[in-house]
């Protein structure tokens, strides 16, 4: 349907290779692009829209290579970082303007769905610079979806916005995502990708890092060893039984922050101590109140990609 | 008998609250004020700062030492250059000074949004300019009255009369304080406009030159037209000459002009231009600084 | 040292710009602790900390900080509060010691004092050699940790934190949460942090203030926001379906949300039969965990209830 392909994709300037080698398929749904600053996410969304040329490799869309294809920008939608914008045009114009300019057949029907859509329609009369910071991202977005595209680039679009705003775009990416498109934000605060993207791509120093969901990602992770967090009725012969157990290498018991007592485990093979903890618990009479992986969080699975 | 001590202590190096003084705000604006003082020399800042302002100061002291030698050696009667022609002919280096210096009392705070952390703190917004303003004028102060005293000295040396050389030195300083103040009002204003480093030195450096070509301009043509009035009042136009007109009406220095202000009520307007000029560019600083909290 | 039992107060405190509003009716009590506070982008949180500071005058109402009041005592106020600013504000060429050194002696600290507590605040803040370097060379974190150290310099009761993570790698916010909280606890100074990011401040603080279009829509303890809720989730390892099916012939309420299943959990008994269930069907246990309330919730109940505009 909408598939965003990049294969093999580089993209230096001079020296600095702000992209590298980096091979990534994009499909229906939300998808989230995490990285650290300066980790290549602001370039590569770029290549995406079409506006920078890869150095190195092909960026497609639905197999139809992006460069000197003007007509690709039907069907890819770009909301940019940057804030400027035209001061003196009352949102209205400006989205109309942009369905003209996408010489869409009805473009004011088009201007009045996209401002619906972002729920600017009370404000759409004033002028862009009576805007909030949150309503210019609003109306940006506006312009971005006026002529229904089947993709939309987003870079970091929830900078500075605040829970309720955020909750909103929120919202609107899943509606949209929901409706088929292909969507792709950037990020570098996981609180935000965590609750959006299904699926995540990271990169790091320009290098693509992982994909998939980040609890997948986790559990390939097995150079690693997985750390769990236990609440139960009897910790110190939990924690007995479980070091018995070929899979682990370390039990520790532990008062928490808040003075509770937990049993902490280093699991060197995860399906087997996963498989084995509630057979022990279950045979010595031990009631399993919390089971938490302690390092599965995004951001554990992020440092760990940024350390590789 | 001896004390057992203890085989080995580790020393509480946790957080500790502060019980000593705090000083109020009388005693914070004087230390801006010190800072801004002593800054204005380099002080307490880095090598390079150090080089305009005391190279400024050099050629003034230099100036003033040289002055006293010549009159010396020759045996003259009288100082080659008297006080007041000394510091309006060191107009050039005097606003060298200023235009590099204000931008570091005022622009930096403005310019990297400093300001917030003062005003969070119990220094109220006059209290700042205030000891801001105060700071260059004091640096200005010290910038023209040290060489104006250098002068002295070289002239009591060269044994000239101090019965004449006293209070045309006192008056210039006077004069000295008055140009302080105005010029370091006017620098700091300027600067306080144009947060950007740079823009601020030539800011200040051209409209201070602008202005004293202008006075010079309106004035000769003045002079040409036999109008002796207008001329006078033309000193209005250049802060240097503006203090040259206080001095020489109601100090009753000897103006370097040709046509200087005479009569009461040019001196009276001099004087109110001067006045006025410094409480206004004191309200200007202090509605720059209301806009920058935050 | 006793921290005072009352650490903010408005009544009433109203703020007008001609035409805007932008605190309105605000009466809160604020106990000593780290508390968030949470706003929409826009007059209200700014506008109110200016008026805590003594900086601005309100238009109505009245408000007190650490029982000093705002309208009367704002250099006293000043004396005893910190600030550390969400922009950027420190000079590139000067060095962090001679910074905090010269903003403690702005907060009436005499000099030899100033250079003492600017060593140690500067070493609570975790800047080592890096302090004698010009600040202008700094990583985002290192300034971030600057800012924090002018403000805690002067020992203050209260400090204010505007987005202090603002602009950190995830690592970095990881350590200023930690310093956060250790100011908080360890070092007895209670903080208001203002944030965005409520996964944050659900870690950090003890409270939370939420204010919209300059009026109080919440203050409640962090612990009632994210108290425990009667489902537990379960994950196995393999497809759950199995899993479902047993724990409902158990007779037990299910719901299954993608790999996950939701339990509703009345007694402990529950904990037993899913333990029993996943062990007797041969699965992997990932994951046993109760569900909390997040704080986002404040947010999504409170459009639903339609008291916030969109």
């Amino acid at each position: 349907m909408s598939t965003l392909e990049l294969e093999q994709v580089s993209r230096w300037f001079g020296n600095v290779v702000a992209v590298n080698d980096v091979t990534m398929h994009l499909g229906p749904g939300v998808t989230g692009l995490l990285g650290p600053n300066g980790a290549g996410k602001s370039t590569l969304i770029n290549m995406m829209a079409g506006f920078l040329p890869p150095s190195a490799g092909t960026v497609t869309l639905d197999g139809r290579p992006l460069q000197h294809d003007p007509e690709i920008y039907r069907d890819l939608g770009l909301v940019p970082e940057r804030e400027e914008m035209y001061d003196a045009v009352s949102g209205w114009d400006f989205v109309l303007a942009n369905a003209r300019l996408h010489k869409l057949p009805d473009p004011k029907t088009a201007a009045r769905r996209a401002i619906d859509t972002v729920e600017m329609a009370e404000a759409e009369d004033r002028d862009i610079r009576t805007y909030s910071k949150g309503m210019k991202q609003r109306i940006k977005m506006a312009t971005a979806i006026v002529h229904d595209p089947t993709v939309l680039l987003l870079d970091e679009p929830f900078n500075g916005m605040d829970p309720r705003q955020r909750l909103h775009l929120m919202d609107l990416l899943h509606r949209l995502g929901d409706e088929g498109r292909t969507i792709l934000f950037s990020s570098h605060i996981l609180e935000e990708v965590e609750q959006v993207a299904g699926r995540i791509e990271v990169v790091v120093a320009g290098r693509h890092a992982a994909s998939g969901d980040f609890r997948e990602i986790r559990r390939l992770m097995t150079q690693r060893p997985h750390q769990y967090t236990i609440r139960s009725s009897n910790d110190r012969a939990l924690a007995a039984a479980v070091i018995g157990e070929a899979g682990t290498s370390g039990v520790e018991l532990v008062t928490d922050a808040s003075g509770d007592e937990i049993v902490q485990v280093q699991a060197t093979d995860f399906s087997a101590f996963v498989h084995a903890l509630p057979r022990l618990a279950s045979r010595h009479g031990i009631r399993l109140l919390e089971v938490r992986p302690a390092d599965e969080s995004l951001e554990s699975v992020f440092s760990y990609l940024v350390a590789r | 008998m001896s004390e057992t001590t203890p085989a080995g202590a580790i020393h509480d190096i946790g957080y500790r609250r502060y019980e000593g003084p705090r000083l109020g705000a009388s005693y914070i604006r004087r230390s801006l004020f010190l800072e801004t003082l002593r800054g204005s020399f380099g002080l307490g800042r880095s090598a390079r700062s150090k080089i305009m302002p005391n190279l400024m100061f050099g050629v003034l002291v230099l100036l003033a030492v040289v002055l006293g030698l010549v009159a010396g050696y020759f045996g003259m009667s009288e100082l080659p250059m008297g006080y007041e022609e000394f510091v309006f002919s060191m107009q050039v280096p005097i606003t060298i000074f200023l235009a590099s210096q204000a931008p570091v009392a005022v622009s930096r705070d403005l310019r990297f949004k400093i300001a917030p952390l003062y005003f969070s703190r119990p220094l109220s917004r006059p209290q700042y300019v205030q000891a801001r303003y105060a700071g260059m004028a004091a640096a200005l102060f010290v910038l023209t009255a040290v060489p104006l005293t250098l002068l002295l000295a070289g002239a009591l040396l060269a044994e000239l009369p101090w019965r004449e050389q006293l209070p045309d030195y006192v008056r210039s300083i006077a004069g000295a304080a008055v140009a302080a103040l105005v010029l370091a009002g006017v620098g700091l204003v300027i600067a306080a406009m144009t947060p950007r480093r740079g823009l601020g030195v030539a800011a200040v450096a051209g409209t201070l030159l602008v202005l004293s070509g202008l006075q010079g301009t309106v004035r000769a043509l003045a002079e040409e037209f036999g109008d002796a009035a207008f001329a006078g009042y033309a000193g209005l136009i250049s802060p240097f000459s503006l203090v040259d007109g206080v001095m020489a009406v109601p100090l009753g220095a000897e103006s370097v002009m040709a046509t200087p202000p005479e009569g009461f009520v040019m001196g009276a307007v001099f004087c109110a231009v001067a006045a006025l000029l410094v409480v206004g560019c004191y309200g200007s600083l202090l509605l720059r600084y209301r806009k920058a909290l935050r | 040292m006793e921290l005072p039992e009352s650490l903010i107060r408005t009544d009433a405190l109203t703020k007008r710009f001609g035409s805007v509003t932008a605190v309105e009716e605000l009466t809160l009590d604020v106990r000593p602790g780290i508390t968030g506070l949470v706003g929409a982008n826009g007059a209200g949180k700014s506008t109110l900390l200016k008026i805590l500071l003594g900086l601005l005058p309100a238009t109505a109402g009245s408000a007190s900080v650490l029982t000093l009041d705002v309208a009367t005592q704002g250099p006293a106020i000043r004396e005893r509060v910190g600030y550390m600013p969400e922009h950027d504000c420190l000079p590139p060429d000067v060095s962090a010691t001679e910074f905090v050194v010269h903003m403690a002696r702005m907060s009436g600290l005499p000099t030899t004092s100033a250079r003492e507590r600017a060593a140690d605040t500067l070493r609570h803040v975790g800047l080592y050699e890096e302090r004698y370097r010009p600040m202008g060379g700094y990583s985002t974190g290192m300034r971030q940790r600057v800012k924090l150290a002018q403000a805690l310099v002067h020992d203050p009761a209260l400090v204010l934190l505007d987005e202090p993570t603002n602009g950190l790698d995830p690592a970095g916010r990881d350590d200023m949460l930690e310093l956060i909280r250790r100011i908080g606890t360890e070092f007895g100074i209670s903080l208001i942090v203002t944030s965005h990011l409520l996964r944050e401040l659900e870690r950090v603080s003890d409270g939370i203030v939420v204010i919209d279009g300059g009026r109080l829509l919440r203050h409640s303890t962090t612990a009632s926001v994210t108290a425990e809720t009667a489902v537990v989730t379960v994950e196995v390892t393999e497809e759950p379906a199995e899993l479902h099916d047993r724990l409902v012939a158990d007779g037990l309420a299910v719901r299954r949300e993608g790999v996950l299943l939701h339990v509703e959990v009345e007694g402990h008994e529950a904990y037993d039969l899913v333990r029993d269930a996943v062990a007797d069907l041969g699965l992997g246990l990932v994951r046993l965990e109760r569900q909390r309330h997040r704080m986002t919730e404040i947010f999504t109940d409170a459009t639903a209830r339609g008291e916030v505009h969109v």
